[in-house]
């Protein structure tokens, strides 16, 4: 067969190689950004969490006050459209998506470029301690202007949290533009599980729900709940609630990480392991539809779609918050000076991009497509209350009303009454509640700070010691069987060979 | 005109330039991550970590375990099954295996959740037996993996050696001992190794069926998601090896005999 073998021939087929391996090669060089016709367009490379805002395609209409609102086209494409009919110049929003804080993160650091991400408010804090962030423009903060829609109306409960937390002296509030918010809490099955055992931490090792619990599959939710279930005591303390320096005593307690700590929620979530149905990362929600467990640890968004999605199975659930704290998240824009590299036009589209997602309508229709609540509460702008109004209020022959004020968070005065909604009483504790829990809720809330590089790989290092199988569990017996196993499978073989020999 | 044409070397070069890129360089750069610490400094630090530590050698334990009760659990179902199929009467024996074979091409997530329906029917919760589902979902996912190789070593095995055996007197089952099973030993070996390597890192079954303890895949995943990329690197060179031990293990078994490799699909 090899005869065939003949060096004239081989030259072409040299070139075919070549052409081959240097196609290849070309093809990991990064791609060159300047074509001729792309010269004076700014393209925006942005990246958010999945299935994270409006893709447009509504059969319903919100039918508000002022105005209906439906998301016809993906609002990416909206903002492309809008961007230039406002600036006059063109942009192209290259979107993609990521599933989780750290897949981004590693993605960054493997090179890909981004000009404004979406992060949790702990990998902003990550990126900012390394000096990876562009901050936020002074116009960005100009009330004056009116297409500056982020400033105008992000809630002043939330900006004020934004400017009091701080990385190195800094206020979160110039890097970071807030997206949507949310708190943990647990839901549950009313049939099975009472309010008040929901209302605890320590449900995740109620021996009640053996199995029928389930927990985040993640290191920082799992942490928070277990230190909350440890200090549960010092926590709903009179003495701890009553402390003129509440707040700031909760959330030093809350990112606790000492040695100590780290050890004590070890065995703790062992003892959760023992008793949980699954450390889930998305199937908790179908679980607790279908009925497979009673209570879920759960982000008040995918809470709200939940306790959604079971009403449509005629099952109705509740959503209820941990008596010792619970850890407010935030999710918002930042930018990334390795994206911006100082382009003044680039920053403009991306401060853009912000303000446009912060318009009111457009807060709408994402909060509408996603289920999570957004940070922006409208300013002078009514529309964003009058969804909330649209979503939870009363029918008119409903009789069991509840006032559920919420002007702590639309206009900073918690006893303001332009922002009370009349609720049906049910919906005290289910989605009204997650969507916008009350004020008396969220100020047992605690941020769970970006822990530095140390304490996280201890904290990384406690998860694996909980999930992996420690070799001194395995009982004697399995030992003695493995033993023999191997044993007899080295006499077989060694008899074997000595017949083969003779 | 001149014309072209390849010879087999010539031929096998798109395949070795996939292989170099995408199957050695990567092996380079997890030897390299796997023997150097954070500030990328050479270090046995990683290797030493996995083989001290109690938790990351119950892992290693646990999944062995689990790739062997699978393989049992495969071998024990898929050699009946095989032998069956082999000396049917049926004419055409392979549309008989295809019925077999047919609904394992279903997406195996797909099965795996349908599984995960009908567990919790029998078990009513299914988070008391998280080994036993492991085992079930696994030994469901890899079988059609056994019954192949092992099938097509007995269907091409002489049917005149079994007839002599029992000319010489021995009956069904001594027959169906000192020569079918010996004759199809290869196709059981490439059955296992198709079977054990894969289930002691297929993670996704037991994330689907709710085990919540590591095995080395998940354990692989969990160091790179906490940008400990040189303790993992150093997890799946460890697999590596025991793969390649494995691997010449069984080879030593099967090179014994003559009609070896009756491995493929």
């Amino acid at each position: 067969m090899r005869k065939g073998y003949d060096h004239h021939r081989f030259q072409p087929v040299k070139s075919l190689a070549l052409l081959l391996i240097m196609s290849i090669i070309l093809s990991f060089c990064p791609k060159m950004t300047t074509s001729a016709a792309g010269k004076d367009k700014i393209i925006l490379r942005v990246s958010n969490w999945e299935e994270y805002i409006d893709e447009g395609d509504w059969d319903e209409v919100i039918d508000l006050d002022s105005g209906d609102i439906i998301g016809k086209n993906n609002i990416v494409n909206d903002f492309e459209e809008w961007y230039y009919d406002t600036y006059g110049r063109e942009v192209e929003v290259a979107y993609s998506a990521f599933g989780s804080n750290e897949e981004f993160y590693n993605m960054y650091t493997l090179g890909n470029k981004y000009d404004l991400v979406c992060p949790s408010e702990y990998m902003m804090m990550k990126l900012a301690m390394e000096d990876q962030l562009q901050p936020l423009s002074r116009s960005f903060f100009d009330k004056n202007d009116p297409n500056n829609y982020y400033i105008k109306g992000v809630s002043p409960y939330i900006q004020d949290i934004f400017e009091r937390s701080t990385i190195d002296g800094e206020p979160w509030s110039d890097y970071f533009a807030g997206y949507m918010w949310g708190i943990t809490g647990i839901v549950y099955n009313p049939e099975y599980v009472t309010e008040e055992e929901a209302s605890s931490w320590s449900i995740l090792t109620n021996p009640r729900f053996k199995r029928q619990v389930t927990i985040k599959d993640s290191v920082r939710e799992a942490y928070f709940a277990a230190v909350g279930a440890i200090k549960s005591d010092l926590l709903t303390s009179e003495a701890f609630l009553n402390d003129p320096h509440y707040k700031e005593n909760l959330e030093r307690e809350m990112n606790d990480a000492s040695d100590e700590t780290i050890k004590a929620v070890q065995d703790y979530l062992q003892k959760v392991k023992d008793n949980t149905y699954s450390f889930e990362s998305d199937a908790g929600k179908a679980d607790m539809i279908t009925g497979k467990v009673v209570a879920n640890y759960q982000w008040s968004g995918d809470g709200v779609y939940t306790l959604d999605q079971a009403e449509e199975d005629d099952l109705y659930l509740s959503f209820a918050v941990p008596k010792e704290s619970t850890n407010i998240y935030f999710d918002g824009w930042c930018m990334l000076k390795s994206g911006i590299q100082n382009d003044p036009a680039k920053q403009h589209a991306a401060e853009a991009f912000i303000n446009f997602m912060s318009r009111p309508d457009n807060v709408i229709r994402n909060m509408y497509y996603i289920g999570f609540t957004s940070c922006i509460s409208g300013g002078d702008d009514p529309r964003i209350f009058e969804y909330a109004d649209w979503c939870f209020s009363a029918e008119e022959d409903e009789e069991d009303v509840t006032e559920y004020p919420l002007g702590y968070f639309f206009s900073g005065d918690p006893d303001d009454e332009d922002y009370v909604i009349s609720a049906p009483t049910d919906q005290v504790n289910r989605q009204l509640f997650s969507q916008y829990p009350d004020e008396k809720t969220i100020s047992r809330s605690s941020i769970m700070v970006y822990f530095d590089k140390e304490t996280t790989e201890k904290l990384n290092q406690m998860w694996i010691n909980v999930r992996c199988y420690n070799i001194r569990k395995i009982p004697l017996w399995i030992w003695i069987l493995t033993g023999l196993g191997i044993a007899g499978c080295a006499i077989w073989y060694l008899r074997k060979k000595m017949k083969k020999d003779y | 005109m001149r014309r072209y044409s390849f010879s087999r070397k010539q031929l096998a070069i798109p395949y070795a330039v996939y292989l170099l890129c995408f199957v050695v360089a990567p092996l380079f750069v997890l030897m390299f991550y796997a023997f150097t610490n954070a500030s990328g400094q050479f270090t046995f630090k990683n290797l030493t970590m996995f083989f001290t530590d109690p938790n990351t050698l119950g892992t290693l334990f646990y999944s062995l375990g689990i790739a062997f009760v699978t393989t049992l659990c495969c071998l024990l179902l898929a050699y009946p099954t095989a032998y069956i199929l082999a000396h049917s009467q049926l004419k055409n024996k392979s549309v008989m295996l295809m019925v077999f074979i047919m609904p394992m091409w279903i997406n195996f997530s797909l099965r795996i959740t349908a599984l995960k329906e009908i567990l919790s029917l029998l078990e009513g919760n299914l988070a008391y037996h998280p080994f036993l589902n492991a085992i079930i979902g696994m030994t469901y996912d890899f079988l059609p993996f056994m019954i192949l190789p092992i099938y097509n070593t007995i269907v091409k095995l002489d049917p005149s050696l079994a007839e002599a055996s029992r000319d010489l007197g021995a009956n069904e089952f001594q027959s169906f001992l000192k020569i079918t099973l010996p004759l199809s030993l290869p196709g059981i070996i490439s059955g296992v190794a198709m079977v054990f390597l894969p289930a002691m890192t297929n993670y996704v079954v037991l994330d689907m069926l709710y085990n919540s303890t590591y095995i080395m895949g998940s354990l692989i995943g969990s160091y790179f998601a906490a940008y400990n990329w040189h303790g993992g690197s150093m997890i799946a060179l460890i697999l590596l090896a025991i793969i390649c031990i494995f691997t010449i293990f069984t080879n030593g078994f099967g090179s014994q005999d003559e009609n070896r490799g009756g491995v493929l699909l």
